[in-house]
């Protein structure tokens, strides 16, 4: 037994020559079109590039653009505290009602297959038209969601939810719930159709009640899974732009401008290429950060499955 | 007791599915609606339906190489990332090798990246390289996301074939390069096939990328649409319809891959 297993283990190994061909050239490219420019992103923030001043040509500055995030740009600190309120509420509410909804999906079993597809639609949409839908529905004068605010007294007959620097925030978080709970959901249902059915049968068995099963078993078992979304919704809210550039462009004023925005609008409205590095690479350290979060997350419940 | 939860259940439900619908058949609506439809101040949804706007912003204002351009970009980052892609995934699967792992963790890491903090660099560098405005710096962006797709999604397909295949093949007299091309790509097809809608979905509907690099005549479909909506006097008609051409086929799309989807969009760590 014992060598023939031996000889299978290493017929797995692939011959010597086919496992660099076959993965170098993944390599290369990611090293061309992610590697490089990340370490030059690095390289530009200590110089002084602009395409907008003649007499800044990318001189070496040393940290003068990280002292000046750090010193003097108040705007740069307002969009960090911005996106992490729009990250905290919008996955908030998502993890929430997604959850909610998946577990009546499940309940509902085959038919619950069928009501996915359609309740998939706004995550499959491009995020530009998510925008355009929901200007459309928001804009002051003839949005449709804005009529029916105003008819059920939620809303004044004046106000317009993309014109005031709270409300557009508020519009713009709902705009990524309704985007995103569809994906909350997906992979929640997964989840929740995968679970061994074992405690579940010894639950009813000892006469547990549905509330008692949800919060007992249900939730525990779904741990892992809820950690997985929760970091995979943070990163990608974290990253948030093209939604919100449409639909409010980061305005009223600055209300909206999410780190993002913030870092577009300094690299390619002011051309401020040095210091936009700057910021360019700080967005990148937060996800950097989430994403080791996410890689322990995972390999500890690989090391837990059988 | 039970009876009642099951009728909370599907009223919740139906509540649910008008709640995701709604905003799309609003703009699918408005799309089809004539001017002053359009600008009511109290929402129409009853209407003499007029195909206008399609033919007003896809002849008239030549939004239909938009089209082609969005085809162009999605089919050849698709191709770039399969090509280059599955050989990868195949060696993850089947290799063993130190550091295996964190050169997969480093494909997540690509997939990750955010678009804005990688397009800038990639802007001031293709602009150097004189290539800037082309179609094809486009098609190089998306693979930053779809290559690694690619690899993690082929990675869980090729692990779910067993090993024994390889071995048959090779007992065949095919060599390790012969058993992938002819025994293995076969039994992944299905799963090749629904990466290959993934890559294209998620490309067709990226705008970050396609907004900084691609030039005027070389722009996507989801740069062209913002590009109709104008401080004052749009026409909400015509945004729609583009609207609609560009998401029509997605949703489409969907339906097709729908069992993939959870795998694709979570990189491997939920089956579904």
């Amino acid at each position: 037994m014992a060598p023939s297993r031996s000889r299978r283990a290493s017929a797995l190994i692939l011959d010597r020559g086919i496992g660099p061909l076959f993965v170098t050239p993944a390599l290369v490219l990611l090293v061309l079109v992610v590697v490089g420019p990340f370490f030059y992103t690095i390289a530009l923030s200590f110089t002084d590039l602009s395409y907008a001043l003649p007499d800044r040509d990318g001189s070496f500055v040393g940290f003068d653009n990280y002292r000046r995030l750090v010193r003097s740009d108040p705007v740069f600190w307002d969009s960090f505290t911005t996106t992490l309120w729009f990250v905290v509420a919008s996955v908030a509410i998502e993890m929430v009602l997604g959850l909610a909804a998946a577990l009546i999906l499940a309940g509902l079993l085959a038919r619950g297959r069928f009501v996915l597809t359609l309740v998939l639609v706004p995550m499959m949409l491009a995020p530009v038209t998510v925008g355009l839908i929901g200007k459309l529905m928001l804009q002051g004068e003839f949005g449709m969601l804005t009529y029916y605010l105003r008819e059920l007294g939620l809303m004044g007959q004046q106000t317009a939810m993309l014109g005031d620097p709270k409300l557009a925030l508020a519009a713009v978080v709902l705009l990524d719930i309704w985007q995103w709970t569809p994906f909350v959901t997906l992979v929640m249902l997964a989840g929740i159709l995968s679970l061994p059915r074992g405690p579940f049968e010894a639950a009813i068995m000892d006469g547990a009640g549905r509330l008692r099963i949800l919060w007992d078993i249900t939730l525990p078992l779904l741990r892992p899974i809820i950690a997985l979304v929760l970091l995979l919704r943070s990163i990608d809210a974290f990253k948030e732009f093209d939604k919100v550039f449409i639909l409010t462009g980061g305005g009223p004023g600055t209300a909206t401008e999410l780190l993002s925005i913030y870092t577009y609008r300094v690299n390619f409205r002011d051309w401020d290429l040095g210091y936009g590095a700057v910021c360019a690479f700080m967005v990148y350290l937060v996800v950097l950060v989430l994403c080791s979060v996410f890689y322990k997350a995972m390999s500890r419940r690989d090391r837990s499955e059988p | 007791v039970t009876r009642a939860w099951r009728g909370a259940a599907i009223a919740a439900v139906i509540a649910i599915v008008i709640i995701a619908l709604t905003p799309y058949v609003w703009m699918l609506l408005t799309s089809f609606k004539g001017r002053l439809d359009a600008l009511a101040d109290r929402p129409v949804w009853m209407f003499d339906p007029t195909l206008e706007h399609y033919g007003d912003v896809l002849i008239d204002k030549k939004y239909l190489p938009l089209v082609w351009n969005s085809l162009f970009v999605a089919v050849g980052t698709t191709i770039l990332s399969l090509a280059i892609g599955v050989p990868a995934a195949y060696v993850f699967a089947r290799a063993r090798f130190a550091g295996k792992e964190d050169l997969f963790f480093f494909f997540l890491t690509t997939r990750m990246a955010p678009a804005i903090s990688v397009v800038v660099p990639m802007y001031l560098l293709f602009n150097k390289l004189g290539l800037l405005e082309t179609r094809i710096v486009v098609v190089l962006a998306h693979s930053t996301f779809n290559l690694s797709l690619v690899v993690w999604m082929m990675r869980g397909f090729f692990a779910e074939i067993p090993p024994q295949m390889d071995e048959a093949a090779q007992l065949d007299g095919h060599t390790r390069a012969g058993a992938f091309v002819r025994v293995l790509l076969p039994l992944a097809a299905p799963g090749i096939a629904a990466t290959a809608v993934l890559c294209f979905i998620l490309s067709w509907n990226e705008f970050l990328y396609a907004f900084i690099l691609a030039s005027f005549e070389s722009r996507t479909l989801t740069v062209g649409i913002p590009g109709l909506v104008t401080p004052h006097g749009t026409l909400w008609g015509q945004v729609a319809a583009v609207a609609v051409v560009a998401t029509l086929p997605i949703l489409l799309f969907t339906a097709v891959v729908q069992r993939h989807l959870v795998r694709g969009l979570t990189f491997g760590a939920v089956k579904g």
